[in-house]
């Protein structure tokens, strides 16, 4: 075979190989970017509508429920005691912050208002989502699973590699 | 399915999944398969002193190339892909699957083309002469590794981080091409259904890459996929009984003479051609080319 033909071989191997992976590494972050965009808008709503809460447009009765305070309690090695999040929707996604933790005795601290959960889909039932774990002072992003006992009570559980939980989040 | 392709990945998941492919199968899977082709040689009445020797002789050589590897790999390997990747690349690419898999497809066609190498140009056959010249086909032999082998494939994955993919991901693509190669140095396994011996490389197509049959040399180098030899006019199918080791047998089980035989080959033909330009030509051209005016 001669030398020209094995370099466009070759060449159009390469450039096809790594076109399909810029073209879909490029098309991700497109996606990402709207996103953001929208994310954005929808804060700015906020801001200037107070009183809405929330923009209208982006109501839904049957999932918004999930939206406000909800308390979490732990009685693990690290923790014992209760830790206290505000569930708020934030575009697409509802997002679980942290605002206050509370020990056994009942002594309470404000919490730092970490983004601990990030519910992706939600369907009023049943959602998915990635929840924040620590484990020996490493933190670990982990796929989780919603599902509603009650209006007032859910079940978050998730397994990672053989670490598995459940947390039962009783509404405040 | 592209949702899923292009979703991004925690980099904690995609080395732990390297880890079980390529850092465990040495447990779960090479070392086992090793001991079955003992007890096969045994069964066959093979299993004699010479296949012994050579085989601790292929795990000494892989000690010392290991070391070598190390070195290169904390002084200079890292640190240079890190450079380059941050300075001269592409615009990096995410973590996904789509990433992970042309990533190992690069790696893949990159080691066809370093293979290759380092069988037709001479200082790589200096070096790559000490993996072929068992006159024995086992795992073992997969870990017989000259001096010069962790050199060679720096050359061919730089590229690859220019393109921007990450260089810890190329690393760990290269040693999963590395361990894809490994499970092909057995006689256990015959030929496989056609569609995978026409896609992929297998024990078959390896073992013609090893025969020192003169139909067989300088054929068959790929590492996952077999569909680049048939793309660049270098497939070679098994048909007659494959003959193992190189042309100019080295009749010795002796580590040091395994690992250094090429390079000291390399340094005597380099004695006995004339002139500045040609010693240096001993070092780019074939293994087999001597100077016309000699």
């Amino acid at each position: 075979m001669k030398d020209s033909t094995l370099l466009f071989r070759s060449l159009a191997t390469i450039v096809f190989i790594v076109g399909i992976a810029h073209l879909a590494s490029y098309a991700s972050q497109k996606d990402d970017i709207n996103y953001n965009y929208q994310e954005s808008i929808d804060s700015n709503q906020k801001s200037v509508f107070p009183e809405d809460g929330k923009s209208k447009s982006n109501n839904n009765p049957e999932t918004d429920y999930i939206i406000g305070k909800w308390k979490v309690n732990y009685n693990i090695e690290d923790f014992n005691g209760s830790v206290f999040y505000n569930i708020k929707k934030e575009g697409k996604y509802f997002n679980a912050y942290t605002y206050q933790y509370q020990d056994k005795n009942g002594n309470t601290e404000k919490a730092e208002g970490l983004k601990t959960l990030i519910i992706k889909s939600f369907d009023g039932y049943q959602g998915k989502g990635v929840y924040t774990i620590e484990y020996e002072q490493q933190q670990y992003q982990v796929d989780c699973q919603i599902d509603m006992v009650d209006e007032n009570t859910f079940k978050l559980s998730y397994d990672y590699y053989g670490y598995s939980d459940v947390e039962s989040w009783k509404r405040q | 399915m592209i949702e899923f392709l292009s979703k991004k990945l925690d980099w904690i998941d995609v080395e732990y999944w390297f880890y079980i492919l390529n850092d465990l199968s040495l447990v779960y899977i090479i070392v086992p398969f090793f001991i079955l082709e003992l007890v096969r040689y045994a069964y066959l009445k093979k299993l004699n002193k010479n296949l012994i020797l050579d085989s601790v002789a292929n795990l000494i050589t892989f000690g010392a190339f290991f070391l070598i590897e190390i070195i290169l790999g904390l002084l200079a390997i890292t640190k240079a892909y890190f450079w380059i990747y941050n300075n001269i690349s592409l615009p990096h690419l995410e973590l996904n699957w789509i990433t992970i898999i042309t990533c190992i497809l690069l790696a893949d066609f990159a080691y066809y083309w370093e293979h290759r190498m380092m069988h037709r140009i001479g200082i790589g056959w200096a070096t790559h002469t000490v993996h072929h010249s068992s006159p024995h086909f086992n795992m073992s032999v997969a870990y017989r590794f000259g001096p010069l082998d962790a050199i060679m494939p720096i050359l061919f994955s730089l590229p690859i981080v220019m393109l921007g993919y990450d260089p810890i991901l190329v690393l760990l693509s290269e040693v999963f091409v590395q361990v894809f190669q490994t499970l092909l140095h057995t006689e256990i396994i015959g030929k496989l259904i056609k569609p995978v011996e026409y896609i992929f490389n297998t024990p078959s197509h390896h073992r013609v890459h090893h025969g020192s049959n003169r139909q067989y040399w300088d054929k068959n180098y790929a590492g996952i996929l077999i569909i680049w030899d048939r793309m660049f006019s270098t497939f070679e199918p098994e048909v007659e009984k494959v003959r193992y080791g190189i042309s100019e047998p080295l009749n010795s089980n002796n580590p040091i003479k395994v690992f250094f035989h090429g390079i000291s080959r390399l340094i005597r033909k380099l004695k006995k051609v004339n002139g500045f330009k040609n010693k240096l030509l001993v070092f780019i051209k074939p293994p087999d080319w001597m100077p016309t005016n000699k």
